[in-house]
């Protein structure tokens, strides 16, 4: 919704104050934003020690880029998009490859129910081991849409991609994220 | 309906904003109703996972952005969301703190005696004397957490009448006790400069209480 002339939004006046050099405004962001930021890195790194760091430079590249924001709306986005970036460069320079994933969508067993996915004591971690069976960029989409609440094209944006990409991926994703929740179920029968 | 719906509608429907025809639709069609209940075992699992937390993680953005003075400290920050009161009691308990820990820091360097051979104990204790500068910024530092103090108690007394009587007895308890233990150890440290620094620890705990349950009590009053 648009904001009405004369009329401040909090959440704009926050990052113009940011972006005019405001310390103050800039640690209100981070304590609104790291949380989200923490939590997505951790899914990618899958190492507290390593998502603590990449979280921290996230907060640093995005106070000397506040400039580039294009608004308050966007600044989730925004930095879910430098997160993936730092934690991209991390895997550049670990020279480590994710695993290869077929790329056409997989039948998914019809038996067990989801429902009973959410009755199951361990299917926390059984989600997090299908979160990373996905590939890295796969699993970001797929994040950011369903952890993180962003739109298709704010995901668009964070992860370079057209909204027909972004929307082949997360289709893609969460197939291949219930197909491990089924089978799982199936073994827990 | 005719047809399926977009899977955004369904996305939207397993957040709970779902249109009643999309509803209606997916009530008798068995692959839109599947559907639906992953996406909603989705967020489901998702939800279950706990927040990170993220407190000690500002330290090292800070230092790294090397401007301390520009990137707020947890005071100047609170600034832009704390109550009045906090302003009050930040700035004098800050003025109490930063002059205990310079006293600190002054009584540490302060040299005990000439290098020679060292007195005997008995004979140092009938020699010393406090020093009356240290002794006038020890009361300063407490009559600063005083005034902090009596500022989070009025609030606290503002705050009171309308919280659940039975959580009102148990702060008033915690509160008064502490008082009594403040004013115990304020009796027996007199003019001995160790113990009156402990005084001064026992004030910042005090106001530390105070404040949590002067938060707690605008939170319960929201």
């Amino acid at each position: 919704m648009a904001v009405a002339r004369g009329e401040t939004h909090p959440d704009e006046e926050l990052l113009s104050r940011a972006r005019a050099g405001d310390g103050e405004a800039f640690r209100v962001i981070f304590d609104r934003e790291a949380p989200g930021v923490r939590r997505f890195l951790g899914d990618l790194f899958r190492d507290d020690a390593a998502a603590d760091e990449g979280t921290q430079e996230t907060f640093v590249r995005a106070h000397q880029r506040l400039d580039t924001v294009s608004g308050a709306q966007k600044l989730q986005g925004w930095l879910m998009g430098i997160a993936r970036l730092v934690f991209l460069e991390h895997l550049r320079r670990k020279r480590r490859d994710g695993p290869q994933l077929a790329e056409e969508p997989v039948q998914i067993d019809p038996a067990p129910t989801p429902e009973a996915l959410l009755l199951e004591g361990e299917a926390g971690e059984v989600l997090d081991l299908a979160l990373h069976d996905l590939s890295e960029d796969r699993r970001a989409a797929l994040l950011m849409r369903l952890d993180h609440g962003l739109g298709y094209t704010e995901i668009a944006e964070a992860m370079g991609w057209s909204l027909q990409k972004v929307k082949n991926e997360i289709h893609r994703a969460r197939l291949q994220l219930r197909e491990r929740l089924s089978s799982y179920l199936a073994g827990a029968a | 309906m005719s047809g399926h719906p977009e899977p955004e509608a369904l996305e939207a429907a397993a957040g709970g904003q779902g249109a009643p025809e999309l509803e209606a639709h997916a009530a008798q069609c068995a692959q839109c109703a599947r559907e639906l209940a992953w996406l909603r075992a989705e967020r489901a699992l998702l939800a279950r996972r706990p927040a990170p937390r993220v407190d000690h993680l500002w330290p090292g953005v800070q230092a790294r952005l090397g401007k301390s003075s520009a990137l707020a400290s947890g005071a100047a920050r609170d600034r832009l969301r704390r109550p009045h009161w906090q302003w009050r009691v930040a700035v004098a308990g800050a003025a109490a703190a930063a002059l205990a820990a310079m006293l600190l820091i002054a009584i540490r360097a302060r040299p005990l005696g000439p290098a020679a051979a060292p007195p005997r104990v008995a004979q140092r204790e009938a020699e010393y004397r406090p020093d009356p500068r240290a002794l006038a910024a020890l009361d300063r530092a407490e009559a600063d957490y005083r005034d902090a103090a009596k500022v989070l108690e009025a609030e606290y007394d503002r705050l009171r009448p309308r919280l659940d009587p039975g959580l009102a007895r148990r702060w008033d308890e915690t509160l008064t006790r502490a008082r009594a233990q403040l004013g115990e150890a304020s009796a027996v440290a007199a003019e001995d400069v160790n113990a009156r620094m402990q005084v001064l620890d026992g004030y910042a705990g005090y106001l530390r209480s105070l404040r949590d349950v002067v938060q707690h009590s605008e939170e319960a009053n929201q």
